[in-house]
């Protein structure tokens, strides 16, 4: 519940201090959090933002996410680098998932390969 | 007689140089550098809190231009509340221009000072504005309407004094304001210490602003820094039949 409380609060924040940003996040729902347990097929550190591709195994078929982060630039400072996943990795990610259904999201904090957790840029996920 | 003459040449030469070259060495000895990259200040509490930047001015437009700026912010409001967000240029990669270019969400700017030039370049789409420091303004109609325009500065004392004319319409202004081809836009920056840089930006537009719009931005300096490269190559916002922003999937 806390952390939930907390979630609001960084995303509040980031609405805030995003009024210039690339958009905002509001096709996102904030008031849902989804966990991905899959495999990477591409990790793209790109602007204006970074991707994670991501197929997850759902009931024997496979379902493929596309996973929206911030921008390289507010990555880095949360601890990320492009080499941080790649082609491959098995990863864990929590999300808050498209508001229109579709199989993408923004990304909260994922977990990497070594166990390290993540976040999406300052205020988002675990500190540093 | 002629020795004479040229000997009073001479001393006078000497004389010159004797005050200029000490007032040059001053000047340049006493000129701000704002060479560095810069990120948003984030002192505003505690003992640094006197230099955060002072409150914005009001922006007040005037009524033939407010209101459709009024109605396009609520209609923009009315989307957020649907959680929807209605097309800008930002989701479509178009760069920002002056002045916002100077404030994108947290991305720093980076500066390059010369005697000649103030070079300008903002992280977030890697947007470059260029200051001239030894030569005048052009007439308006001598600037082609542009992202940047064309700026001018000069020192007032430790201040530099930027004036920037020929931004085109489609470019907003603070807040998404809109302004005709005669906005103007005088800065002033200022280091209020060594690590902090205040740029006072005043914009005026005598055709849609009842009065000149006067905010201030805050930077820190940020001194080991390198700036990220920043190529807007996969954006995947688009902007639906409806001029909303969505996000694109991929399909394994």
């Amino acid at each position: 519940m806390k952390s939930r409380l907390l979630n609001v609060l960084a995303m509040a924040m980031l609405l805030a201090i995003s009024a210039q940003a690339h958009h905002s996040f509001t096709m996102f729902d904030t008031s849902k959090s989804v966990t991905l347990i899959g495999t990477v097929t591409s990790f793209e550190w790109t602007n204006p933002h970074s991707y994670i591709e991501i197929d997850v195994e759902e009931g024997g078929a496979v379902k493929h996410w596309s996973i929206e982060m911030g921008s390289p630039s507010i990555l880095q400072q949360s601890g990320w680098k492009f080499s941080s996943l790649k082609k491959g990795d098995k990863t864990t990610l929590v999300i808050n998932p498209l508001k229109d259904g579709r199989a993408g999201g923004f990304l909260n904090t994922a977990t990497l390969p070594t166990g390290k957790v993540l976040g999406n840029g300052p205020g988002r996920g675990p500190a540093k | 007689m002629d020795l004479k003459k040229d000997l009073k040449k001479i001393l006078y030469a000497g004389l010159a140089l004797a005050t200029l070259l000490p007032f040059g060495w001053a000047q340049s000895a006493k000129t701000p550098d704002f060479t560095g990259v810069w990120g948003t200040f984030k002192g505003g509490k505690g003992p640094n809190a006197k230099f955060a930047a002072p409150p914005a001015g009001q922006l007040v437009i005037k009524p033939e231009y407010a209101k459709p700026y009024e109605a396009r912010r609520a209609k923009e409001a009315e989307a957020n509340q649907r959680g929807e967000q209605l097309a800008n240029s930002g989701a479509q990669c178009v760069p920002y221009g002056v002045p916002t270019m100077m404030s994108v969400a947290v991305y720093p700017v980076e500066m390059v000072q010369t005697p000649k030039q103030l070079t300008i370049v903002s992280e977030a789409f890697s947007e470059v504005r260029r200051v001239y420091l030894d030569r005048p303004q052009l007439p308006l109609d001598e600037v082609p309407p542009g992202y940047y325009g064309r700026s001018v500065g000069h020192w007032e004392g430790d201040t530099l004094v930027v004036d920037t004319i020929g931004i085109k319409t489609s470019v907003n202004g603070y807040r998404g304001m809109p302004h005709s081809e005669q906005m103007h836009i005088t800065e002033r920056m200022q280091l209020v210490t060594p690590d902090v840089l205040h740029d006072q930006i005043t914009i005026d537009d005598p055709v849609v602003l009842e009065k000149p719009m006067v905010y201030t931005l805050a930077y820190q300096r940020l001194p080991n820094y390198e700036m990220v490269e920043f190529v807007c190559d996969n954006n995947r916002e688009f902007i639906d039949e409806k001029g909303v922003v969505r996000m694109k999937v991929k399909d394994k």
